[in-house]
């Protein structure tokens, strides 16, 4: 049978130890680097493709629209007929409750 | 006369709250720091009795209190059938303590979020009001009671979200939640009169003890579930709740939320405790599922469409519900089978310990989010950005509370959604696959907030956050963590005595 009672499957003080020993092992690994690395003046910048970063910081920030762009575009088949749902009408909210009120007493009844 | 304020605790818990609401406004008219006081100290006698009803019920076990009996411990008799009951159980300290917690944070941060604004007397009324009737629908075992304390939390929640009533938004957001709650109030009344004008009776028990299953029964309850679902904030009756939740001034928003999680537990109170001997249980085990996975789906879907932080996190708030739901429901729909000691109990404990993480890291949330609202005066996503430099303790709260609802180990969201992962599987498993996809987008959108917010070049602000609003991060964040450090115990020693004071075995 299998066994689901939370004490037999999750334990978070072995996680935190297993973390705790797992840092330490990428912190001794840290430590085997090249101690002779500087940070100059290229070293860690953005990339963007050859192109030279903006100099104003706070074009680099990406707005909030903009973060996963490229996932709600691909779907906005699904999403876009979501939120035109979401009408901000009181009188929807009200017909969703009615239609559903409806179904859950036809089906109850059915059941 | 002997008064044992242990027996007596569950009418502190109400009375309290009821009693320095009033004593607010008569404390604003001296002075700020006497009407902070006295609300201070109504919260904390308040956490004090809900302390005391917990120990009882774990160490002297479930009572119930009979109001007006020579003894409030008598119990019930044919004689109080009009008279009031509260029910002093482990499903009621569940929710208790969840509600506490929550309005603990809530109550501390005010002090310096809302230390600017005016009304304040007004305000704290409102906050004690909204607690007392929150309270007294979870802990009432009669329906017109719940009628009674669901219309307070409605009233009291409704003043809440409109405080700032010279913004449009916040008085619009209160009109439709003043509809919305007005319909399920009179609907409420009306199933309520069901039941009454059938047995003749309101309170939980005898009502349990009469119900036949009878058209009338399956009628009003398909209505009263249908109601607390709406309150709930269930799908696809949700759209009240970013509007209200969005637009309440921000250290209320936490406490709006807590009280649809009421609704969630009353719901779950009443189709367990009193109608699960006249209904299906597949049937509305099944209800609850479909609700619960359209909750989880459509909420996580609609916040990825969120730039107004706010709104986004109280569309995750929707899809958080949805786990509750979906369960709870699976608990429902095997109970009465072999399935129930396999993995239905065990969905329950997932289901209800949910509920009390849920309670306290989407507070956390909320009261991050009011934090960077304070001091950037802005929750669009597309305008800020940068607070880590300036906010250290509030970038830390929020990653507490974000990993924490995104179900991220170890903390304290893992460990429920693993017990809900883990069972729902063995009912079915597309649920456990849906429930894990909604985690992983709520760990992203989770992402895009702390990156929108807290990360990129420093932007500047004007404010410092106040000492009060840290420490009532600070202290439900704590919460996060030991429930984290400890869900075991939590299981063992807080959801399961709730399970079983449902009437259903753990």
């Amino acid at each position: 049978m299998i066994d689901i009672v939370l004490q037999d499957i999750w334990s978070p003080i072995i996680f935190i130890l297993v973390g705790i020993l797992v840092s330490l092992i990428a912190y001794m690994f840290y430590l085997m680097g090249n101690p002779d690395y500087k940070r100059t003046k290229y070293k860690g910048d953005p990339f963007i493709s050859g192109n030279r970063p903006p100099t104003d910081l706070k074009e680099l920030h990406v707005g909030g629209d903009n973060v996963y762009w490229g996932f709600t575009k691909a779907l906005r088949k699904y999403l876009d007929p979501l939120v035109e749902g979401h009408t901000g009408i009181v009188n929807d909210y009200v017909y969703w409750f009615v239609v559903t009120l409806a179904v859950v007493l036809v089906f109850l009844y059915i059941m | 006369m002997n008064v044992d304020l242990l027996t007596q605790s569950p009418v502190f818990v109400l009375a309290i709250p009821l009693l320095f609401a009033f004593l607010t406004p008569l404390a604003n008219k001296v002075s700020k720091e006497l009407r902070n006081a006295v609300f201070l100290i109504g919260l904390l006698l308040t956490t004090l009795f809900v302390s005391l009803m917990a120990y009882e019920v774990y160490t002297m076990g479930s009572w119930i209190y009979v109001f007006g009996a020579e003894q409030p411990t008598t119990g019930l008799t044919t004689q109080s059938f009009f008279r009031i009951t509260f029910l002093a159980d482990g499903f009621s300290v569940l929710a208790a303590l969840t509600i506490i917690i929550t309005a603990l944070g809530a109550g501390i941060y005010s002090f310096g979020h809302m230390k600017e604004s005016n009304g304040l007397g007004k305000f704290y009324t409102l906050f004690l009001l909204t607690l007392a009737g929150v309270n007294g629908m979870v802990l009432t075992s009669d329906l017109f009671n719940l009628f009674v304390w669901f219309e307070v939390t409605s009233i009291a929640s409704c003043g809440l979200i409109a405080y700032h009533n010279d913004r449009g938004e916040s008085v619009e957001a209160a009109l439709k939640y003043m509809i919305i709650s007005v319909i399920a109030g009179l609907l409420l009344l009306f199933s309520i009169g069901f039941f009454y004008g059938e047995y003749g009776v309101l309170n939980y028990f005898l009502i349990r003890d009469s119900m036949t299953g009878s058209l009338i029964d399956i009628l009003a309850i398909g209505m009263v579930m249908v109601i607390l679902a709406m309150k709930a904030s269930s799908v696809p009756m949700h759209m009240w709740a970013p509007d209200a939740y969005s637009e309440a001034p921000e250290p209320i928003t936490p406490f709006i939320a807590i009280t649809s999680l009421g609704s969630l537990f009353v719901l779950f109170r009443l189709l367990f405790f009193v109608f699960r001997g006249a209904v299906e249980t597949s049937a509305i085990g099944s209800i609850l599922i479909i609700l619960g996975v359209l909750s989880m789906f459509i909420g996580v879907s609609m916040a990825l469409k969120q730039s107004d932080l706010k709104r986004l996190i109280a569309y995750l708030s929707v899809s958080q519900v949805g786990y509750m739901m979906m369960a709870v429901g699976v608990g429902f729909a095997t109970l009465g089978t072999g399935d129930y000691g396999i993995f239905g109990a065990r969905a329950m404990e997932g289901g209800l310990f949910h509920m009390i993480n849920d309670g306290v890291y989407k507070a956390l949330l909320f009261l991050s989010a009011g934090g960077i609202v304070y001091v950037a005066d802005t929750r669009d996503l597309n305008k800020l950005g940068g607070l880590a430099h300036h906010m250290p303790y509030t970038t830390f709260f929020f990653i507490i509370g974000g990993l924490s609802i995104a179900g991220i180990p170890p903390l304290s969201g893992f460990s429920s959604k693993l017990l809900i992962y883990k069972s729902v599987y063995l009912y079915n498993p597309v649920l456990a696959i849906i429930a894990l996809v909604v985690s992983i987008v709520t760990l992203a959108l989770i992402g895009k907030i702390f990156f929108n917010a807290f990360l990129g070049p420093d932007q500047g602000v004007g404010k410092k956050i106040p000492r009060s609003m840290i420490l009532a991060m600070s202290i439900l964040t704590i919460v996060v963590v030991l429930f984290s450090l400890f869900p075991n115990y939590v299981v063992a020693e807080i959801v399961v005595p709730a399970i079983e004071a449902l009437g259903v075995g753990a």
